[in-house]
C-alpha cells in the first residue's frame, strides 16, 4: 500500500515538475527577455505561453546522440538519476497548513539531503561523456554543490532553532512574522546557496558556456538534455517553494486553498529574483566561488545561527 | 604537479570570437600553456587581391575584420589614393571620419559584449549589441548592407549621406555615452566582473611595445600611442578628443577602454558633424580602371583593434602586383600565450576576449 | 536617472579600484544592487525588437539584396513608338540613330511600332494594339491579311527559331477591337478651318485622310467605285481580304469623321478644279487604273484581257468568263499569282503562270506561289511572251520564248531571250505585267503636268504636284508597289498637307523617312526547338477546298494564341540593359555571366547568369551598370533546396524585382520596402 502510494506520488510529483518546468522556462525566457530588452516568446499561445508545449515534442523527437566514447550504459541513465532526487525532494514540501504529501519528522533534513544524490549524477554523466570540457565541468560541480551544502543547510537551521522542529508542518506552524527580519540573512545565505546548489548564474561555473560550452552535460542531446534542464528547473522550483514555506511562512497568512496560491505567488517571486540574478550578474570564477562559500557564507550563516540562538536564550 | 591535460579550446567554441583554436595545456584547472593555432579562417585575400582590380579588391577588404569594416575599407583605399595620387574631397574625408568612429562604436560593443559574454554577464552583452545595432541601421541607411560594407572606395566614398541621416545619427550619439554610462556601472563596477577581469592577463607596457601590441590592447598597460593623435591623417587634427588610458594592463582595463573610446567617438562624430559641408564625396575623374604608376605604398590607419596598415606595389596595371595588410588582430592575438600562462581556463577565455580579435582579420 | 551628456566625462585613467576597508565593502556591495536597478529599470523599458508580426520589419532603401535585372525581354512597360505624322521620321530616325529602333519597326515601310503591338497584346491590352498600329497602318485588318510583312523578315527572333506573328497580330487586333469598336470610335473634333480632299479612297488615301483628321482638318474623300477601298477592293481576291473586313475599316473611319463619297468619279462627274476652290489642299491617291498589255502580236485577241480588269471581274461579278477554260497568265508577280489563283476559283480547268524570271528571283512572295502551286496552278518559269496565238480572232494558246536571265550586271531590268521557243495550248491570256496610271479625264482643266509616259509629275519626297495645293501619293507615284508602301506615302503626303496648310516650309527641318538596313535571316534550324517556343501556326483552309471559292485561306488565331505569341516577341532594343558586360567584369567573386550577339541592328543579350551562391551583395555592379538595368531587391537571405536554385538565369533575373525565386511567390516585397528610386547619373 504504503508502495502504491509512493509511486502515486512520484507519478504526481514528475508531473508537477514536468509542468512547472515547462512554465518556469517559459518565465525564465520572458523574464530575460524583458531584462535584455526583448519581447521573448510571442508566437505560440498569448504571449508565447505555449511555445515550451511546442519545444517538448521537438526535444522528444530529436536524435538521441551517443557519443561513441562514452560509457554507454551511465551516459544514459545518469540524468534519470539528476532528475529524480529533485522530484522526490518535493514531497517534503508544506503546500498549506497542516498538509505536505509527505508529512515526516525529519522533512528538512530529507530536503537537504535528498537532491545531494544529484552530485552522484552529475559527476557519472560528465565521466561518462568522455569529454575533457565535461569532465572538468562535471568536478567544478562536485565541488561546488558539495561546499554550498554546508551554508545551505546551516541557513535552514537558523529556522529550524527557532521552531524546534524538523518537521516542514511544525515549523510552518511555529512561524511568526517577526522571523523574517531576524532570518533575512539565512534567507540570503540560502537563496544564494540553493543558486549554487542547482548551478544557475552567477555560480554556473560547472556547466558555464563560455568556457566549457555545457560543462557535464555537453554532450547530451534531446530528451536526455531536457532531464537536465527539468533538474535544474525542478530545483529551483523545489528550492523556491521550500524557501518560500520556510522563511516565508508558507501560505501565511491565509490557509487552505488560498495558502497554497500564496505560497506559490511567494515561491514565483523568489523564482523571479533568481532569474533577475542570473540574468544581471557576470560568472564568478571556480576558486572564487569557492573562497566565496567558505569565507563568507559559511561564517555569516554561523553568525546568522548565533544570533538566532541568543534570540532564542532572550526570549 | 599533477598530470597535465591538453584541451582544445575551439575552432568551434562560443567563446573563440570566430574560428580560433587554442590549445591549452592544463595542470588541473590552471594553464601552463596556451597556443592559438591559426590559419582556421584563412582565404588567401592578400593572394587573391593580385587577381583583381583595385576596385574590386574593396569587397575583399571587407572580409578582413568583418567587425569593422569600414577600416579595412579606409586603410586599403588610403594605400591605393597614395599609390594613385588621388585626392580626396573634404566631406568625403569627413564622411569617412563619421563611419569610422561609428564603426568603432560598433566594433567595441561588441569587444565589451564580449567581455560580458565571457564573464556570464550575457544581459550586457544584449545592451552592448543593442547600441551596436543602431549602428549598423545606420550603416544600412547609408551603404544598404549592415556588415559588409563596401563603402569606402578609392577616391571618396561609394555614395553620399542619404537625407535625414544627419539627424539619425545625432541622435545616436545624444544618446549613447549615457547608454556607455549604464553598461559602465552595470558589467565593469560591478564586484563580481572587477573580480573575474582585475588582474587577469597583466601585460606591461613594454611586453605591449615589444610585442607590437595597438589599440586598446597597448593603450591598456598605459601606451599612450593612437594614430589618430599621434601620426594624424585625414581630418583628424580638427576635432578635440581624448584617448583613455589604463594603468595596469588587465583585462578590466583593455576592456574599459573600449568603453570609454565610445564615449570620445561620439564627439568626434559630433563635431565632424557640425563641420560637415556639402560637396562631392568621390573624386572627379577617376578612371573606371585605375592602373597606378609602378610604385609601392604604405598607409595606416587606427582601427578599432589598433594601427591597421595596408602596403600595396603596383607594377604599372590595373591590378596590384602585391598586398599586405598590417593586421593588430594579429599582433595582438599573439600575447595569449604570455597573457594566459598562470591562469585559470576561465581566464583564458576573458583574456581572449579582452584582446578582442577578430580571425578575418587575424588569419586574412 | 538621466545623465546629463556634459557630465559624461572620460576618466584619466580607467583603471578604477575599489576604495580600501569598508567602504569598498559598501561600494562592492551597492555595485550588485546598482547593477539588480540597472536590469530591472530597462525591464520596464519597452523592448527595442519588434513585436512581430503587428510591428512590421523595415529595411534601409539602400538596401542590397538579390539582383534584378530590367529591361531585357522584361515584362516592363516598353515604350511605345506613337507619335503625330509629322514627327514620326524624326523619332525613328533618332531611335534609328541611338541603335534603339527595333528591326521590325525600321524595316516596316510605314515604321509600324510592330514591337509595341506585341507588347500590348501580350498584355491583353488589345484595342490598345489596334489604335497604336491604325497610327502608322491605316487598316489593320486589311493589312493583317494581304501585307507582305518585311517587319516579320527583319524579326530578330528568325535568328532563332521563327520570326513573330506580326501580321496575323495586326488581323487578330482587328478582330478583337471589332468587339469595342462601337464604344471606341467617336469622331475626331474638327478643330481647323481649312478642309482637304481626297481622291481615291486607297491605302495611302485613307492613311492621308487619317493623319489630317488627327490634326483637326476636315477631309472629303471621293472614290469613283461604289465601294471603298481602291486597289484593296478592285484588285485583292476576294479570298485573301474579305470585302466586309475592307469595308468595315473604312466604316470606322467614317465614324471618326470622314466624310466619304463613294461613285463620284473625279474629272467626270466632278472636276478636280471645284475641288480645287472647295477645299484648301487637294491629294491624288488614285492609284493605278490600267493593266499593261504587251503589244506582240495576237494580243487584240478576244481571250486577252489585262490583270487589273480580270481581278476586277472576279471581285465584283464573282465571274471572269474563264469557267472550264484554260487559262496562260503572263507575269511572275503578287498580281499574276493573284490573278492565277482567281481563275482556279471561277473556274478555270488549267491554269499556268509564265514567268520571264526563274523560280528563285520570281518577284512575288515565296509563300503566295506555294500556296498557288498548292492549289494547283502549274508555273512554266523562265520564259517570255512571244505571241498569241490566235484562231479567227479567239486566243488558242500562247507562244513563249525561253528567257536566259532578267537583270544585267548591274541588276537593271535588261531580259536576253534564248531561242527555245514553246507552245502551250490556252482559251484565255491574262497579261500581268504591270499597271499605269489614267489621268486624262482627272487632271483635264488643271495645271498639272504629266510626263511623257503619261506619269503625273510629283516630288518624290515631299508629294507635291506641279499645282499649288495639290498633292499626290500612292502608287501613282511610286508604280506598282505593297499596300502598306503605299501607306508610307500616305504619311508624307499627309505631313507635306499640314505643312502647307500651317503655311511651313514643306522641306524645312524635315526628317525624310530613313531606311535602315537589317541584316537578313537565314532561316534558322527550329529542329530541337520545343514547339512552345515556336511560331504559332496560322490555321489554314485545305488546299483542295480553298480553291474552289472565295472563303478566306487564312483562317486567323485565336485569343490565346494570339496572346502567346505575342508573348514571343523580343521586344528589340527596348532593352535597358544594353549588354555592356561591365557587371560581369566588376564582379570581384565572378559571379555574373553574360553572353551577348552583336549584331549590325543593336546587341542581344542571350545570357544572364548571376551565381548567388557566389555573390556576396557587394553592389559593386549595380553601381557600375550605365544604363541602371541592373537593380538590387530586398531579398538577401536566400536559401534554396538545391544548389542549382542558387544560380539565377536569365528569366529569373528579369523576374519582377519584388519577387524572385527567393520568396518563391511574385510581387513580395520585405514590408516597409519602397521601391528604389532610379539613381541619378
Amino acid at each position: 500500500m504504503t508502495l502504491l502510494w509512493g509511486f502515486l506520488w512520484g507519478v504526481a510529483a514528475v508531473a508537477t515538475i514536468a509542468g512547472g518546468a515547462i512554465l518556469g522556462v517559459w518565465w525564465e525566457r520572458k523574464v530575460s527577455a524583458r531584462i535584455q530588452m526583448r519581447y521573448g516568446p510571442q508566437q505560440i499561445g498569448p504571449f508565447g505561453s505555449l511555445q515550451m508545449i511546442a519545444d517538448v515534442p521537438k526535444l522528444l523527437f530529436k536524435e538521441d546522440i551517443v557519443p561513441a566514447l562514452a560509457d554507454k550504459a551511465i551516459f544514459k541513465y545518469a540524468p534519470l538519476f539528476v532528475f529524480g532526487p529533485v522530484a522526490v525532494s518535493m514531497v517534503v514540501i508544506p503546500f498549506t497548513a497542516g498538509w505536505a504529501p509527505l508529512n515526516t519528522s525529519v522533512g528538512v533534513l530529507f530536503f537537504l539531503a535528498v537532491p545531494s544524490i544529484e552530485v552522484i549524477a552529475i559527476l557519472l554523466s560528465a565521466w561518462a561523456s568522455h569529454n575533457t570540457l565535461s569532465t572538468l565541468g562535471g568536478l567544478r560541480a562536485t565541488a561546488q554543490m558539495i561546499s554550498y551544502e554546508v551554508p545551505r543547510s546551516l541557513a535552514v537551521l537558523a529556522i529550524v532553532l527557532l521552531a524546534g522542529s524538523l518537521r516542514p508542518l511544525d515549523v510552518v506552524a511555529a512561524w511568526r512574522w517577526w522571523w523574517m527580519p531576524l532570518t533575512f540573512v539565512a534567507f540570503v545565505i540560502y537563496f544564494v546557496a540553493s543558486i549554487a546548489e542547482m548551478n544557475r548564474g552567477p555560480f554556473d561555473i560547472p556547466e558555464a558556456e563560455s568556457e566549457l560550452v555545457a560543462g557535464y552535460f555537453a554532450d547530451y542531446s534531446g530528451m536526455r538534455w531536457a532531464s537536465f534542464m527539468m533538474a535544474e528547473y525542478g530545483a529551483m522550483i523545489a528550492a523556491s517553494l521550500f524557501g518560500a514555506a520556510l522563511f516565508f511562512g508558507g501560505g501565511w497568512p491565509f490557509g487552505g486553498a488560498l495558502g497554497v496560491i500564496t505560497l506559490i505567488v511567494k515561491a514565483i517571486l523568489i523564482m523571479t529574483a533568481i532569474m533577475w540574478v542570473k540574468w544581471t550578474f557576470p560568472r564568478l570564477r571556480q576558486d572564487q566561488l569557492m573562497s566565496f562559500c567558505w569565507k563568507a557564507l559559511t561564517p555569516l550563516a554561523l553568525v546568522q545561527l548565533v544570533v538566532v540562538g541568543v534570540v532564542l536564550v532572550w526570549l | 604537479m599533477t598530470e597535465q591535460t591538453i584541451v582544445n579550446i575551439g575552432p568551434s567554441h562560443p567563446s573563440t570570437h570566430g574560428v580560433c583554436r587554442v590549445v591549452v595545456t592544463l595542470d588541473g584547472e590552471i594553464v601552463t600553456h596556451a597556443e592559438p593555432i591559426i590559419g582556421h579562417l584563412h582565404r588567401g585575400i592578400e593572394k587573391m587581391a593580385e587577381n583583381r582590380t583595385y576596385l574590386q579588391v574593396v569587397p575583399l577588404t571587407d572580409r578582413l575584420d568583418y567587425v569593422g569594416s569600414m577600416y579595412a575599407n579606409w586603410a586599403y583605399c588610403r594605400a591605393v589614393e597614395r599609390l594613385a595620387g588621388i585626392r580626396v574631397p573634404e566631406r568625403a574625408e569627413y564622411i569617412r571620419v563619421i563611419v569610422c568612429e561609428l564603426q568603432r562604436i560598433a566594433s567595441h560593443m561588441m569587444g565589451i559584449g564580449s567581455t560580458g559574454a565571457d564573464t556570464g554577464a550575457f544581459t550586457a552583452f544584449m545592451y552592448a549589441f543593442a547600441q551596436r545595432d543602431h549602428v549598423v541601421e545606420l550603416f544600412e541607411a547609408l551603404c544598404g548592407a549592415r556588415l559588409t560594407y563596401n563603402y569606402v572606395r578609392p577616391g571618396g566614398v561609394s555614395m553620399d549621406l542619404p537625407e535625414g541621416w544627419v539627424e539619425k545619427c545625432r541622435a545616436f550619439t545624444a544618446q549613447h555615452p549615457s547608454a556607455m554610462l549604464e553598461l559602465d556601472r552595470l558589467l565593469f563596477g560591478n564586484v563580481i566582473a572587477r573580480a573575474r577581469l582585475k588582474g587577469v592577463g597583466v601585460l606591461s607596457a613594454e611586453d605591449a611595445v615589444a610585442w607590437g601590441a595597438s589599440g586598446p590592447t597597448a593603450r591598456g598597460s598605459g601606451v599612450d600611442w593612437d594614430l589618430r593623435r599621434d601620426d594624424p591623417y585625414s581630418v583628424y587634427p580638427r576635432f578635440d578628443f581624448q584617448v583613455p588610458l589604463g594603468e595596469n594592463g588587465d583585462s578590466y582595463d583593455r576592456a574599459r577602454i573600449r568603453l570609454w573610446e565610445c564615449v570620445e567617438s561620439c564627439k568626434i562624430i559630433d563635431q565632424a558633424l557640425d563641420q560637415l559641408e556639402p560637396g562631392l564625396v568621390k573624386a572627379e575623374g577617376l578612371p573606371r580602371l585605375l592602373a597606378p604608376r609602378p610604385g609601392d605604398a604604405y598607409d595606416h590607419i587606427e582601427s578599432a583593434r589598433g594601427s591597421l596598415g595596408v602596403y600595396l606595389v603596383s607594377d604599372g596595371t590595373p591590378r596590384p602586383y602585391r598586398m599586405k595588410v598590417r593586421s593588430p588582430a594579429f599582433c595582438n592575438l599573439a600575447l595569449l600565450p604570455l597573457l594566459a600562462e598562470g591562469h585559470t581556463l576561465s581566464d583564458l577565455v576573458v583574456i581572449l576576449g579582452s584582446l578582442d580579435p577578430v580571425f578575418g582579420e587575424v588569419d586574412r | 536617472m538621466a545623465v546629463k551628456r556634459e557630465d559624461i566625462i572620460t576618466p584619466a585613467t580607467v583603471s578604477d579600484e575599489y576604495a580600501p576597508g569598508a567602504k569598498g565593502f559598501l561600494q562592492k556591495v551597492s555595485s550588485l544592487v546598482t547593477g539588480l536597478g540597472i536590469t530591472a529599470r530597462i525591464s520596464t523599458e519597452k523592448p527595442v525588437t519588434i513585436r512581430y508580426p503587428a510591428e512590421k520589419w523595415t529595411v534601409s532603401p539602400r538596401w542590397r539584396g538579390a539582383l534584378h535585372l530590367r529591361g531585357v525581354l522584361g515584362r516592363d512597360e516598353i515604350p511605345l513608338i506613337r507619335h503625330a505624322s509629322d514627327i514620326y521620321n524624326g523619332v525613328i530616325e533618332d531611335l534609328y540613330k541611338g541603335e534603339r529602333l527595333p528591326p521590325c519597326v525600321g524595316n516596316c515601310p510605314a515604321n509600324v511600332d510592330a514591337r509595341g503591338q506585341g507588347f500590348l497584346v501580350a498584355e491583353d491590352r488589345i484595342p490598345e494594339a489596334y489604335e497604336l498600329v491604325r497610327d502608322r497602318n491605316i487598316l489593320p485588318g486589311v493589312l493583317g491579311r494581304i501585307c507582305h510583312h518585311p517587319c516579320e523578315t527583319a524579326c530578330r527572333r528568325n535568328f532563332y527559331d521563327e520570326p513573330v506573328a506580326i501580321r496575323p497580330l495586326h488581323r487578330f487586333a482587328y478582330e478583337e477591337f471589332q468587339k469595342v469598336a462601337a464604344e471606341r470610335l467617336k469622331p475626331l473634333p474638327i478643330t481647323q478651318k481649312q478642309s482637304v480632299a481626297i481622291v481615291g479612297s486607297g491605302p495611302s488615301g485613307l492613311s492621308a485622310a487619317y493623319d489630317l483628321m488627327k490634326a483637326g482638318y476636315r477631309v472629303v474623300m471621293y472614290e469613283r467605285e461604289e465601294r471603298p477601298g481602291g486597289a484593296l477592293n478592285t484588285g485583292v481576291p476576294a479570298y485573301r481580304l474579305p470585302r466586309d473586313v475592307l469595308y468595315s475599316e473604312i466604316d470606322g473611319l467614317v465614324a471618326l469623321g470622314l466624310e466619304l463619297h463613294c461613285g463620284i468619279e473625279v474629272g467626270k462627274t466632278k472636276p478636280l478644279s471645284a475641288l480645287q476652290r472647295e477645299h484648301d489642299a487637294v491629294l491624288l491617291a488614285v492609284g493605278l487604273q490600267e493593266s499593261r498589255i504587251l503589244p506582240i502580236p495576237g494580243h487584240d485577241a478576244e481571250g486577252v484581257i489585262g490583270a487589273l480588269e480580270f481581278l476586277w471581274a472576279a471581285n465584283h461579278k464573282g465571274e471572269t468568263g474563264v469557267r472550264g477554260k484554260r487559262v496562260f497568265v503572263i507575269g511572275g508577280g503578287n498580281v499574276a499569282v493573284d490573278v492565277a489563283r482567281c481563275a482556279l476559283r471561277t473556274g478555270a480547268t488549267e491554269v499556268r503562270l509564265a514567268s520571264l524570271e526563274s523560280s528563285e528571283e520570281l518577284p512575288a512572295h515565296p509563300w503566295e506561289i506555294e500556296e498557288a502551286l498548292d492549289e494547283g496552278v502549274i508555273a512554266t518559269c523562265s520564259v517570255g511572251p512571244e505571241e498569241v496565238l490566235t484562231e479567227g480572232g479567239n486566243v488558242v494558246g500562247m507562244r513563249v520564248r525561253e528567257c536566259l536571265s532578267v537583270f544585267d550586271e548591274t541588276g537593271r531590268f535588261a531580259p536576253k531571250f534564248g531561242e527555245g521557243l514553246s507552245d502551250f495550248a490556252c482559251d484565255v491570256v491574262v497579261f500581268s505585267i504591270g499597271q499605269a496610271a489614267k489621268l486624262d479625264s482627272l487632271i483635264a482643266g488643271t495645271e498639272l503636268l504629266v510626263s511623257g509616259r503619261g506619269q503625273l509629275v510629283v516630288d518624290g519626297t515631299h508629294f507635291t504636284t506641279s499645282a499649288a495645293g495639290v498633292f499626290a501619293c500612292g502608287e501613282v507615284v511610286t508604280g506598282p508597289g505593297s499596300a502598306i508602301g503605299s501607306i508610307a506615302t500616305g504619311h508624307e503626303a499627309a505631313t507635306s498637307i499640314l505643312r502647307f496648310l500651317r503655311g511651313e516650309s514643306l522641306t524645312e527641318d524635315r526628317t525624310p523617312r530613313p531606311v535602315p538596313v537589317y541584316a537578313k535571316y537565314a532561316v534558322a534550324d527550329v529542329s530541337g526547338v520545343e514547339r512552345s517556343r515556336r511560331r504559332s501556326i496560322m490555321p489554314m483552309a485545305r488546299a483542295e477546298d480553298r480553291a474552289k471559292d472565295f472563303r478566306p485561306v487564312e483562317l486567323g488565331l485565336t485569343h490565346q494564341e494570339a496572346m502567346i505569341e505575342a508573348a514571343r516577341c523580343l521586344r528589340c532594343q527596348s532593352e535597358i540593359c544594353v549588354g555592356c558586360t561591365f557587371c560581369a567584369r566588376t564582379c570581384p567573386d565572378y559571379a555574373i555571366q553574360v553572353e551577348r550577339v552583336d549584331e549590325p541592328g543593336g546587341r542581344c543579350l542571350t545570357r544572364y547568369d548571376l551565381d548567388l551562391s557566389k555573390c556576396a551583395f557587394c553592389g559593386l555592379c549595380a553601381e557600375q551598370c550605365p544604363t541602371n538595368a541592373l537593380t538590387h531587391t530586398g531579398q538577401y537571405e536566400l536559401s534554396f533546396f538545391h544548389r542549382d536554385l542558387l544560380i539565377f538565369d536569365k528569366g529569373e533575373m528579369l523576374r519582377s524585382g519584388e519577387g524572385t525565386r527567393a520568396t518563391g511567390r511574385d510581387g513580395v516585397m520585405p514590408p516597409g520596402c519602397p521601391v528604389p528610386p532610379r539613381r541619378e547619373q
